[in-house]
């Protein structure tokens, strides 16, 4: 073992360790701030074990997108929860948990099977590592042209559903001129003066 | 089977710039008085009384926006390999982004007449 596998093996076991912290602590803890900010924590040391399998580009859009973005999005979503309240205690909590536990398990289970199961070995040969992101450009407009197209479609759609779900204030004047059916996949209209300012 | 060259700057840079804050507050420990007072516990240590408390419900606004960034920031990803295999990729492929930028352009025309990029 020569020095740079070694730093590499150490690597691996620093962010493996970083990892399963942050991703315990996400679990465990009460505040669910702090849950969010490990969230980046697991972000990022799953980046850097992206580029220990030398997928820079991956390891970049990781960081740029879940870090910077969904994190973001998240603690957000934190925020427009109201302020911190006693919560009442659940009755019937044991079905509950005794549920989340049955779904846990049978996750971890069928993660087991595959990872048994799965042939990890990988062919190195035809790896040709001048520039990932070339590689990942020419099969974007190749082979993979047709998932390529579609993510803009999912994006589209993500956007719209989102802003439908999240302006649900009505504008008045136009209420006032359109005598509109209320279809029943209209949502509840929030009032002017709780949605502005 | 590993073959990860041409990191060695980015270790060196990542165990540098993770030593900057360990050093800042270890000397910062080191200089300081030991004691503060009740006025060093304050959010903003010589600065404005704060009012109220932290956990207050923000405003919507901020989460539209955080949407609209999630979008197009996965668009950026998207048209990165292709901006830089530009040269190697011919004119399907220049055809090819321009309907994903279009679809997404439909994307931004919506939020836009929708007044989702607007703070009113």
């Amino acid at each position: 073992m020569n020095l740079a596998e070694g730093v590499q093996i150490v690597s691996f076991g620093i962010l493996a360790v970083m990892m399963l912290g942050a991703a315990l602590g996400v679990v465990l803890l009460n505040q669910i701030v702090y849950s969010a900010f490990l969230l980046g924590g697991v972000f990022m040391s799953i980046s850097g074990l992206y580029i220990l399998l030398n997928a820079d580009f991956v390891a970049a859009a990781q960081i740029l997108i879940y870090v910077g973005a969904v994190n973001v999005l998240i603690l957000f979503a934190i925020m427009l929860v109201n302020k911190k309240e006693e919560f009442k205690p659940v009755r019937n909590r044991w079905i509950r948990q005794g549920a989340t536990a049955l779904v846990c398990v049978g996750l971890l289970a069928l993660l087991s099977t595959m990872v048994l199961a799965t042939p990890w070995a990988v062919d190195t040969t035809t790896v040709n590592a001048s520039s990932t992101i070339i590689q990942i450009g020419k099969h974007f407009f190749s082979d993979f042209l047709l998932p390529f197209e579609l993510a803009s479609v999912l994006l589209l759609m993500a956007m719209v559903g989102a802003i439908i779900l999240a302006r649900r204030d009505f504008i008045p004047e136009r209420k006032a001129t359109t005598t509109e059916v209320e279809t029943a996949l209209t949502l509840p209209e929030r009032p002017r003066e709780l949605s502005g300012s | 089977m590993f073959h990860l060259s041409g990191y060695e700057y980015f270790l060196g840079f990542l165990l540098i710039a993770s030593s900057v804050p360990i050093l800042a507050l270890t000397a910062s420990k080191l200089l300081r008085p030991p004691t503060g007072g009740p006025e060093r516990r304050t959010t903003y240590e010589s600065g404005m009384e704060p009012l109220g408390g932290a956990w207050i419900q923000f405003n919507i606004r901020y989460y539209m926006f955080a949407l609209v960034f999630v979008v197009f920031d996965v668009e950026t990803v998207f048209l990165y390999p292709w901006a830089v295999a530009f040269n190697q990729l011919g004119l399907l492929a220049f055809v090819e982004a321009l309907i994903f930028i279009g679809i997404l352009v439909v994307a931004l025309v919506y939020a836009w007449r929708k007044g989702a990029l607007e703070w009113s």
